[in-house]
């Protein structure tokens, strides 16, 4: 049996063209950037807070559904859409932070169950605004692009190429800028850092405001790809936990590596073996890196 | 005593709600004595189906009594929670939650993939047990199975809070005074994996005992969110006392099948109740139950 | 004095108040369906068929005493544990008796619950045997099943586009798993025609990126790509991401809610050439178009896929009912198997299944085949045979 099943799975890798395992790969990349678009805003609040937002995934969500609202439904122009969106995230969470986290600083658990509470109040409202229809956004870049064989989407390349100018960006403000050098001082030592003169308070807002703005556009970003709906919250956290299991905690790096990594196993894996394989690949590896190396591919323990 | 007389009065509906009101009852005060010593599990819902699938592969396909299926049960579950517990009790805070919860996903869909446990659609008729010739085939008679199995448990879970073991896990709760406690001779890696194995073998067998009552297994009825909903019980009625999870667990069971067709007003009321009692109460609903007791106190002696 | 007449008169208003609504009692039709998440729509759409329906039905006498119709709605997520709790409520607390339970995959749990009590199930679901049997005579499947299409109409849209090269892509559930068992018997009972299965892919329900297995599949060059048991959503995405990687050729869906607009939101261009059976791309009746209206004006939206089935299914069984003249649930069941219904919005209704399932309790009404032709359903010139 077992036999049979790896000559059926021999043949079918000497079978396919290079062209088919390169696509296979281009998806998997492209894919990969997508992951790491969606885990990146989960990876800076608990990179500088120690705090894992439950409510990252309803960011996301929330990302989505405010460009179909405002580009779509009140038309307004992207160049408009995009920055309130990314400004209206980011006062949410200010907010949040102010309300919540600050309160509960230091009761590690309370402030754990927090976040799931703030997300499953963001996923109802979301029902009850949005509704349960699918909703869709038309593709800003439609299109196939077509190169050596090898066809992709312009959208998911557009949306690759800002996942990694979103990576840029994070890096430069991270280790380039005062605010950058306050949020890793509070990260190594919160004492220290506001025995120095660093106001505590709005750091951690400031880091928190970012995170969820860079939760929301994620969403903004995936959203014309696929399609939309209050329910997707979901899938992104379960997403992003193994990205960020796999890469390590609150790793910029971790992340970068670990999304495409996953993006390209499952792709890989479901041409290869097929999709369920595939999804169970994707739990082996994160098994293997919980128990070999559970500070992740790149974390520090 | 309510929970004794309840069935000579109450209408199969409200057996119905008992029933479940009791069983996340049980699994909370479970998770609980997990959390007194500061480890937080994400994935406790995945005991509890790894119990359940154990009682109903044992008994649908392999034709093994209910009652032994319900033993298998906790073994499994313990078992493999023991072994889950040497690996992983060594990682502290978030990454013990993590990998918790990469193992409940991995439970499911373990379960999912094979058909010999019923895949993506599950596994229907299971057996209830017989107790002396009589099939406990109706809610009323079924009630009594899950109630003796609640008291047991809780029980057994209260008591051993009060024994050395118990006030010895408390020691366990940072750190820090983890290395103190060592230090003075506790074994405390052992100490915390048999508490984190017995904790997943009670839900281990009360996961069979649910799974019994609904008839019926499949991957969609313990996930991630029965996780969350485990820890917002507990949360809510209050991590400092045994009984915060039970009041925590009971209300919010009751609120939330009082609720039911509201679908979405559901989910948004309970985490509103959450986040209230958080931010107003961080000790929980039972804190709330000890300022009152105080306050009575204090105007009895006055 | 005033006071006292002020105060009869009231009292007399509650008195009569109380009296009339004693006067009428209801006649409770459950929905144990999604109402939120994803598939919301085909559980509020059942919703809506029923109100339309009780606006039509009215009051009516059942045995002489009078009832009018009223809606208990059950949120179940179409997740099973969730269907039990709802059922148990429904019968046990709720004294509901007559229902509609939507899902095929939460059958499984619910069966033994309808059998031990006798529920009458308007069963809203594809699937097969496994819940159209006789063990379950009190369970009706009120629209045209999966093996049905595949048996009486697949092969003739086969032929009429000249389809040779047949892959499913579908999700890893029972429905899925049971539609690529028929459609394979199908090819072969169709080799004659040249017609041969070449692939399948089983995905996660609710994958959302299906291009690596398309790829895997696209590889075998396919005619048509069959996404029967794919929600609307998921066959938007798949024709969309095939589409981008340069598939040319036939999608084929059962599914419901298969609004066109929704498609070409979701795939553009790429939204041609999807095949959809149960898609009337012109009215069949007066009635349908007339429920159509009286939904936009009430609802403020375009008609949800399963309202015309629903409004259907709530008239037939009243219908049953007062013609059985109680509200016994195995006797209603013999009545309206052996009945033929000229409300169905469809066109004129009977039941089936005697041979195929050993019952007779899968529902007969014309069908359409429709396939998208610039972004609109246009008719595809097909005949639907009659299930056995």
């Amino acid at each position: 049996m077992l036999a049979d099943k790896q000559q059926a799975i021999f043949q079918r890798c000497s079978s396919m063209s290079l062209t088919l395992l390169l696509q296979g790969l281009a998806i998997g990349l492209v894919n990969g950037a997508l992951y790491i678009l969606t885990a990146l805003g989960l990876t800076l609040i608990y990179g500088i807070l120690h705090i894992v937002n439950f409510a990252h995934g309803e960011v996301f969500m929330l990302g989505a559904m405010l460009v179909y609202v405002v580009y779509v439904l009140w038309e307004w122009p992207l160049l408009a859409a995009l920055p309130a969106i990314a400004l209206t995230a980011a006062v949410v969470g200010w907010l949040v932070e102010r309300g919540i986290f600050r309160r509960l600083r230091g009761q590690w658990l309370q402030l754990l169950v927090a976040t799931v509470g703030v997300s499953l109040i963001i996923q109802s409202l979301s029902w009850l605004v949005f509704g349960a229809q699918e909703k869709n956004v038309p593709s800003i870049l439609p299109g196939v692009l077509v190169a050596w064989g090898i066809r992709m989407p312009y959208e998911r390349l557009a949306a690759a190429g800002i996942a990694m100018c979103m990576v840029a960006a994070l890096y430069a403000v991270v280790y380039k800028t005062r605010s950058g050098l306050a949020m890793r001082a509070i990260e190594e030592d919160e004492e220290t850092a506001r025995m120095l003169g660093i106001d505590t308070d709005k750091v951690a807002g400031l880091a928190v405001a970012l995170g969820f703005a860079l939760a929301a556009m994620g969403g903004v970003f995936v959203a014309p790809i696929y399609s939309i709906n209050p329910g997707m919250g979901l899938e992104a956290i379960l997403m992003s936990f193994i990205i960020i299991i796999i890469g390590g905690l609150g790793n910029i790096t971790g992340t970068l590596v670990a999304g495409l990594f996953i993006g390209v196993v499952q792709s890989m894996g479901a041409l290869l073996l097929g999709a369920e394989s595939a999804h169970v690949l994707v739990f082996v590896v994160m098994i293997a890196v919980l128990i070999f190396r559970p500070q992740g591919l790149m974390g520090k323990l | 005593m309510a929970l004794v007389l309840m069935p000579a009065v109450a209408t199969t509906y409200w057996m119905h709600i008992a029933i479940v009101v009791l069983l996340n009852i049980t699994y909370t005060v479970a998770l609980f004595s997990v959390l007194r010593m500061g480890y937080l599990s994400l994935g406790h819902a995945g005991f509890i189906a790894l119990g359940a699938y154990t009682c109903v592969v044992l008994t649908v396909r392999l034709d093994i009594s209910p009652w032994w299926g319900i033993l298998g049960a906790g073994v499994m579950s313990g078992t493999v929670a023991w072994g889950l517990g040497a690996m992983t009790m060594r990682l502290r805070g978030i990454y013990f939650s993590l990998a918790i919860f990469a193992f409940g996903e991995i439970v499911v869909a373990f379960f999912r993939a094979f058909d010999w446990f019923g895949g993506p659609s599950g596994i229907a008729n299971v057996p209830r047990p017989v107790f002396f010739g009589h099939a406990l085939n109706d809610h009323f008679s079924f009630y009594w199975l899950v109630l003796c199995m609640s008291l047991f448990f809780m029980a057994l879970l209260y008591r051993l809070q009060y024994t050395r073991y118990g006030a010895t896990l408390l020691t366990l709760k940072t750190e820090a005074s983890e290395r103190l406690a060592q230090s003075v001779g506790i074994d405390a890696a052992r100490l915390k994996t048999a508490t984190f194995a017995l904790s997943c073998a009670v839900v281990g067998t009360m996961g069979a005992v649910h799974a019994q009552y609904l008839m019926f297994i499949n991957p969609q009825v313990f996930t991630f969110l029965t996780s969350t909903d485990l820890l917002i019980y507990a949360m809510v009625g209050g991590v400092s006392h045994f009984w915060g999870p039970v009041l925590g667990a009971g209300l919010l069971t009751l609120l939330g099948e009082q609720l039911f067709s509201a679908g979405y007003w559901k989910t948004l009321v309970y985490a509103l109740v959450l986040m209230v009692v958080i931010l107003s109460l961080p000790g929980g609903l039972v804190s709330l139950l000890d300022r009152v007791r105080d306050k009575w106190f204090s105007n009895l002696r006055n | 004095m005033k006071f006292v007449s002020i105060a009869s008169g009231l009292m007399a208003a509650c008195l009569a108040l109380a009296t009339q609504a004693h006067a009428q009692e209801s006649f409770k039709i459950g929905n144990l369906s999604p109402l939120s998440g994803p598939a919301a729509a085909f559980g509020i759409g059942i919703n809506r068929g029923i109100e339309l329906a009780a606006e039509d039905v009215g009051t009516f006498q059942v045995a002489g005493k009078s009832y009018k119709l009223e809606v208990v709605p059950y949120d179940t997520s179409l997740d099973p544990g969730k269907t039990v709790a709802a059922l148990n409520r429904a019968v046990l607390n709720d004294n509901v008796k007559y229902g509609f339970i939507l899902g095929a995959a939460v059958h499984g749990a619910v069966l033994p619950i309808i059998r031990q009590n006798g529920f009458f199930d308007i069963f809203m679901g594809a699937a097969g045997k496994e819940v159209t049997n006789a063990e379950n005579p009190t369970v009706f499947r009120f629209m045209a099943s999966s093996d049905q299409l595949y048996y009486t109409f697949t092969p003739e849209i086969y032929k009429k586009l000249n389809i040779k090269r047949v892959a499913f892509m579908g999700p890893n559930n029972d429905l899925g798993r049971s539609d690529v068992k028929v459609l394979k018997e199908i090819a072969t009972r169709l080799k004659g025609q040249g017609v041969e299965f070449v692939g399948e892919e089983l995905v996660e329900l609710n994958a959302k990126d299906f291009q690596a297995s398309l790829l895997r599949l696209l590889a075998k060059n396919p005619d048509v790509i069959d996404t029967n048991a794919s929600p609307t959503g998921t066959v938007g995405l798949i024709a969309k991401q095939a589409r981008e990687l340069g598939y040319k050729g036939y999608f084929i869906s059962s599914t419901a809610v298969l609004e066109a607009k929704a498609l070409v939101n979701v795939a553009g261009k790429g939204a041609d050439n999807i095949v959809a059976y149960r898609i009337w791309s012109a009215a069949p009746t007066k009635l349908y178009d007339q429920i159509a209206e009286r939904h936009q004006a009430k609802y403020k939206e375009a008609t949800l896929g399963t309202v015309w089935e629903a409004y259907a299914a709530t008239r037939w069984v009243v219908e049953a009912v007062q013609k059985a003249g109680t509200f016994d649930t195995k006797k209603v069941a013999e009545q309206l198997a052996n009945s033929t219904f000229q409300f169905h919005p469809y066109g004129p209704a009977s039941w089936g299944g005697d041979k195929t399932y050993g019952a007779r309790r899968q529902i007969q009404t014309p069908l359409p085949a429709s396939i998208i032709k610039d972004g609109v359903w246009t008719p595809l010139d097909v005949r639907m045979g009659t299930l056995e």
